[in-house]
């Protein structure tokens, strides 16, 4: 698609909830990597990361989420239109875990419910989907669930978190801005290969490996990542991405109040930040106590270091998400008159 | 650029933990924490310093600090 418009999508709500469990990259580690760990930490910017029980889903933190997100907007549950779930940690591979949370919600049987199978760039991706639906004016009121679950002990960089968004059409609300792109060519840069149709579970890939005593054991059903390719993508894709946004939209950096960036780690953010020219303050960061939320973290972001501001005033935010496929999408969104609730622990 | 300048922003950008003595002939993996978060490092130095855009495949066939250098473009 080329660089597009919605209209008459109003931003009413948004809401996220994260794990109380708080795992230290610092010290939850093998006593024998704390020094390495040091280093490791100053570099991706992350000291501590949220991370689900066993029994935990990502459906249970949206499920928080849009609970108390409902409950704030005054929404009634047969006013909800459509619910949309992006996720790359559903409750099951069939059925779809919107579905299964329509139930659980107790909305009616007359909403659309439907997964989306995104990861870190989602965010963007899902307001445009649920946007366009109510642009085209068959919903009115609309519920947007975007996050994962794969925070683990050995890996330093991924935390979990569940947010809702609601949108709702209004005749007055200021259009949406928005940039979406794929690269499939490098769907081998982040990639859980083994578990789909493609490669089926076998036998062989349950067995551990490891490359010495002091790594960890690895399975072939881990989540594969191709770390310099994924920072060439990001560090190389985002910054005019943004920039061809802010041009289509009429809008400087200046009119920006806040740019909100996938949290990925500190080297890319940080390479983002200043090849845009973008002051600290307008980009706020959530990686240092919350790491790497996957498609959340635009949501966590702005919950935990804006939810004052952006309820206060109207805002005019730069989303932008970027990773898994490779995809990445920019969005701008005027806030106005908005709810944003603090921050979920469960 | 001089030599030492590329060693420094070389060790700048890797942040070792451990203090260690680099020349132009230092071959890359005698380095003890010559690793993954270092080459990370790396390829973000050639974007920012030296607007060069490099892979992990570049850097795995590269040997020693030397060959880096020459692999930015030998920057003046």
């Amino acid at each position: 698609m080329t660089t597009s418009t919605l209209q008459h999508v109003r931003f009413a709500g948004m809401t996220s909830c994260v794990p109380k469990r708080i795992v230290s990259n610092l010290t939850d580690c093998r006593p024998q990597i704390r020094s390495e760990r040091q280093r490791l930490v100053r570099n991706i910017g992350i000291e501590t990361r949220r991370m689900a029980p066993k029994w935990q889903c990502f459906s249970d933190l949206a499920f928080e989420a849009t609970e108390k997100l409902l409950e704030s907007l005054d929404w009634k549950r047969e006013e909800v239109d459509a619910i949309i779930v992006m996720t790359q940690s559903p409750d099951y591979l069939i059925p779809a875990t919107a579905i299964i949370l329509q139930d659980r919600l107790g909305l009616s049987n007359a909403t659309i419910a439907f997964d989306v199978n995104l990861g870190c760039s989602a965010y963007p991706f899902g307001l445009h989907l649920l946007g366009c639906m109510i642009a085209a004016g068959g919903v009115k009121k609309g519920l947007l669930l975007v996050g994962d679950r794969s925070a683990t002990l050995d890996d330093p960089i991924f935390s979990d978190a569940g947010t809702a968004t609601a949108l709702e059409f209004s005749e007055n609300a200021a259009p949406m801005y928005f940039d979406l792109n794929s690269d499939g060519s490098g769907h081998k840069a982040i990639i859980l290969p083994v578990g789909g149709h493609r490669e089926p579970v076998d036998i062989q890939h349950l067995i551990p490996f490891r490359k010495d005593e002091n790594d960890h054991w690895r399975t072939g059903i881990d989540l594969q990542l191709d770390g310099p390719a994924v920072l060439s993508f990001s560090t190389q894709r985002v910054p005019p991405a943004v920039e061809k946004l802010l041009t289509y939209a009429c809008a400087s950096k200046e009119d920006i109040d806040y740019f909100i960036f996938h949290q990925a780690n500190r080297m890319i953010n940080e390479t983002i930040r200043k090849k845009l020219g973008l002051p600290v303050e307008k980009v706020p960061s959530t990686l240092q106590e919350f790491g790497n939320t996957s498609g959340a973290s635009l949501p966590v972001t702005m919950t935990v270091r804006i939810n004052k501001a952006l309820e206060a005033a109207p805002k005019r935010l730069l989303l932008s998400g970027f990773g898994i496929g490779l995809s990445w999408g920019t969005a701008l969104v005027d806030i106005d008159g908005a709810i944003f609730p603090d921050l979920i622990e469960s | 650029m001089s030599h030492q300048q590329f060693i420094d922003n070389f060790l700048s950008a890797t942040d070792f933990q451990e203090p260690v003595e680099v020349t132009m002939d230092t071959v890359l993996a005698d380095l003890p924490e010559w690793d993954s978060l270092a080459a990370l490092a790396t390829i973000v130095m050639f974007d920012m310093e030296y607007s060069k855009t490099i892979t992990g495949e570049d850097l795995h066939k590269i040997r020693t600090l030397n060959e880096l250098y020459e692999l930015a473009g030998s920057p003046a």
